[in-house]
């Protein structure tokens, strides 16, 4: 069991560690990509696509840091839902679109996105559990 | 830094919000030091679309396809170049090269529908790397899709 949390641990954190740096590397880019799914305003394009890459790399290490992974479990699992939201919505309008999640490295339908989205959100879902309740041992003690 | 139980939920909040905070100081500086950073002051840049048969009309005219690479194997346009920005440069750099061959030729970009976003992102592209030099940049009305409608195999 430790072992598979610790590979699960390993891999949401790597996920979003890499997806971040994927989209830093030219913010430009993914601001176009947010943009292709006709939610917001760009006024309100240009920041998110400078501040969400940096919040997957900081929530992404911070998941192998003991005592701040539940909190950084918490964000990058309420991010994914929001991820999963947006590609659904984008489905239903019948957008023919890029998701943009790993940056110029996205080239997969919007379809296998959402898959994708979905396993990684119980995955996150999955860890946070195994963190244990609030205020209760810590998982690695149980 | 050992414990003996999980923080507690004011605990976790705090560190969440601590999170949120940290992340601004690099998005800041991306903000501004980045090289690829987004405009501000950014507008959805508008090109013209034209319906199939105005498209075919053009001539001397280059088609540009800004679909995936997998795709345009499969099928495309006859003569159309392969222009995505999956591997822009290289397919740029062999666009351009047919461009300065007939650099009076109408350019003309579809992607698979009327509801992608491809070919404008590639048509805005073309005018703004090729220095405005490449002006008559249009887009397919409908894409692959309009062309297939009429062009049935």
């Amino acid at each position: 069991m430790n072992r598979l949390t610790w590979i699960l641990r390993l891999l949401a954190g790597g996920i979003f560690l890499v997806a971040g740096v994927l989209k830093v590397l030219d913010p430009a880019r993914f601001a176009a990509d947010i943009d292709h799914f006709r939610l917001l305003k760009y006024f309100a394009v240009a920041p998110l696509a400078l501040y969400l890459p940096w919040l997957e790399i900081i929530c992404g290490l911070a998941v192998f840091a003991g005592a701040w992974r539940r909190s950084a479990l918490g964000l990058l699992l309420a991010l994914t839902i929001v991820f999963i939201a947006a590609i659904i919505s984008a489905w239903m309008r019948g957008l023919d679109i890029r998701c943009g999640c790993f940056g110029a490295a996205s080239t997969a339908p919007l379809a296998y996105d959402l898959l994708f989205d979905v396993v990684l959100g119980g995955v996150l879902f999955w860890l946070l559990r195994v963190e244990g309740r609030p205020g209760s041992p810590p998982a690695d003690e149980v | 830094m050992s414990s003996t139980t999980n923080p507690s939920c004011a605990a976790i909040c705090r560190q969440a919000a601590l999170l949120l905070a940290l992340a601004l100081v690099p998005a800041l500086l991306t903000a501004w030091l980045h090289p690829k950073r987004p405009a501000w002051n950014w507008t959805r840049p508008t090109v013209t679309e034209l319906v199939l048969a105005d498209a075919e009309r053009l001539t001397p005219v280059i088609w540009v396809d800004a679909r995936p690479d997998e795709e345009y194997a499969a099928q495309h346009v006859p003569g159309a170049l392969s222009l995505n920005e999956d591997h822009w440069d290289e397919l740029f750099s062999r666009f351009l090269a047919a461009w300065e061959k007939q650099p009076d030729a109408r350019v003309v970009v579809y992607c698979d529908s009327q509801r992608c976003d491809a070919s404008r992102d590639v048509a805005v592209r073309i005018r703004h790397e090729s220095g405005l030099q490449i002006r008559n940049v249009f887009v397919l009305q409908g894409g692959w899709d309009a062309w297939l409608e009429v062009h049935k195999p």
